[in-house]
């Protein structure tokens, strides 16, 4: 298997305080937990992905060493790191990566102005659950 | 590891530091930042050892060994010795001033930079990425990198900072930078010290900064805080904090918002001009 033409979807927040390495990490993990990134895969060297994404190579060692840390990840020496997907791990990992990534979007939303409730609907929108007339109608420009 | 202790220097009768200190242990990358004429080249040339301070001391780890200015490689506008040589020239030059026996050229040839073409005919971003070139060459341990990768084109600049990576990756490799501009180089500062009239007015590692200087969004200036810099708009002001304390949300009015390394200097940088 070739290894994972990553990483598209890994974009740093340069205004976020939450560190770079946090950053990259998260979305690793939600590479992995989506299944985007298939077991087994074999991740970018430490050295692809610090030119990838031009951040200091220690960076990525801490992000490699942590995600190997809590299972996501393993290593084979000299050859490299490749995605485990321990079902375990799975089912409890997910739950805290889920309230991380739904409390970063909620306050993200609130800084941009937006009501809980907008919020909720938009969610709702965007997720097909529904609501009546969530769709359009508070997309951006009542915001000032 | 460089140790700079109780270091005073001036030119002339112009002072730039008196009993000046600060240690990068080996292997950080440091960015040194501050206003124009701070002294940020100044205190560069003298970890380079281009300039000797008047009083005090700079040490460097043993292992740079006798002479340590041999493994710092200082990056800067400083090739003139070569001006009138061929690129082919001034590699056999470098190589036997420094007895080696091979030069891995691969930099040179990436950029199109033609063997036969005189130095003073290449232009300031070629001149720098074949400094750098015959810096890397000596393999050094030290790389202290002066403004001079802000004159250089969006390429070059990028071909510049890949290979800092790649060298990051391979070993242990202290780096120095100074720069007013970081939009490319912010993940790879690991260390921002920040200088006012000669002496270092922030020092603090990227992750502290970025949670302890926000931008705060509103009518009144925040009392409790100390505010670097603010801008006025009609209705309301962004006030430029630092420290910020994350136990202080909640206590705070208005909307608090974290900000990026270049914003963060400019916060900085602001006050002072202010």
């Amino acid at each position: 298997m070739g290894k994972l033409e990553e990483p598209r979807q890994i974009r740093i927040d340069a205004k976020s305080a939450v560190p770079a390495y946090e950053q990259i990490k998260r979305a690793i993990k939600l590479a992995i937990l989506s299944g985007r990134w298939e077991n087994g895969k074999q991740l970018m060297t430490l050295r692809e992905m610090a030119l990838k994404l031009m951040v200091n190579p220690n960076t990525i060692i801490k992000v490699y060493g942590q995600l190997e840390n809590e299972g996501f990840i393993y290593s084979r020496p000299g050859a490299g790191y490749y995605v485990k997907l321990d079902p375990a791990k799975f089912s409890k990992g997910s739950p805290e990566l889920f309230r991380e990534v739904t409390e970063d979007y909620i306050s993200k939303a609130l800084q941009l102005g937006y009501s809980a409730e907008q919020i909720l609907r938009e969610v709702a929108a965007l997720t097909n659950i529904g609501i009546p007339s969530a769709r359009r109608k508070d997309h951006g420009n009542d915001r000032d | 590891m460089i140790e700079i202790r109780g270091v005073s220097f001036s030119y002339g009768k112009t002072g730039v530091f008196r009993d000046f200190s600060l240690s990068i242990p080996e292997g950080q990358v440091c960015l040194v930042t501050g206003i124009n004429g701070v002294g940020k080249s100044t205190l560069l040339r003298l970890m380079a050892g281009v300039l000797r301070p008047d009083k005090g001391k700079i040490r460097y780890d043993p292992k740079l060994g006798a002479d340590p200015r041999r493994k710092i490689g200082f990056v800067s506008d400083a090739l003139s010795l070569y001006e009138s040589l061929t690129i082919a020239e001034a590699i056999g030059f470098h190589k036997s001033v420094y007895g080696l026996s091979s030069f891995d050229d691969s930099l040179v040839q990436h950029t199109k930079i033609g063997c036969r073409q005189k130095v003073r005919e290449l232009s300031i971003g070629q001149r720098t990425i074949f400094h750098l070139n015959l810096i890397l060459s000596l393999e050094p341990a030290v790389l202290l990198v002066d403004e001079i990768i802000h004159s250089i084109d969006a390429y070059l600049r990028k071909v510049f900072l890949e290979q800092i990576v790649q060298l990051l990756s391979k070993r242990r490799l202290t780096v120095v930078m100074v720069n007013v501009n970081f939009h490319d180089i912010e993940h790879l500062i690991e260390r921002v010290i920040l200088l006012k009239s000669g002496e270092i007015a922030v020092d603090e590692n990227i992750e502290d900064l970025k949670s302890k200087v926000k931008k705060i969004v509103a009518r009144n200036r925040p009392d409790s805080l100390n505010v670097l810099s603010q801008i006025d708009y009609s209705e309301h002001s962004e006030f430029f904090v630092y420290p910020f304390d994350n136990r202080l949300r909640g206590t705070i009015e208005g909307d608090i918002f974290d900000l990026n390394l270049t914003e963060i200097v400019s916060a900085f940088i602001g006050g002072e001009y202010a």
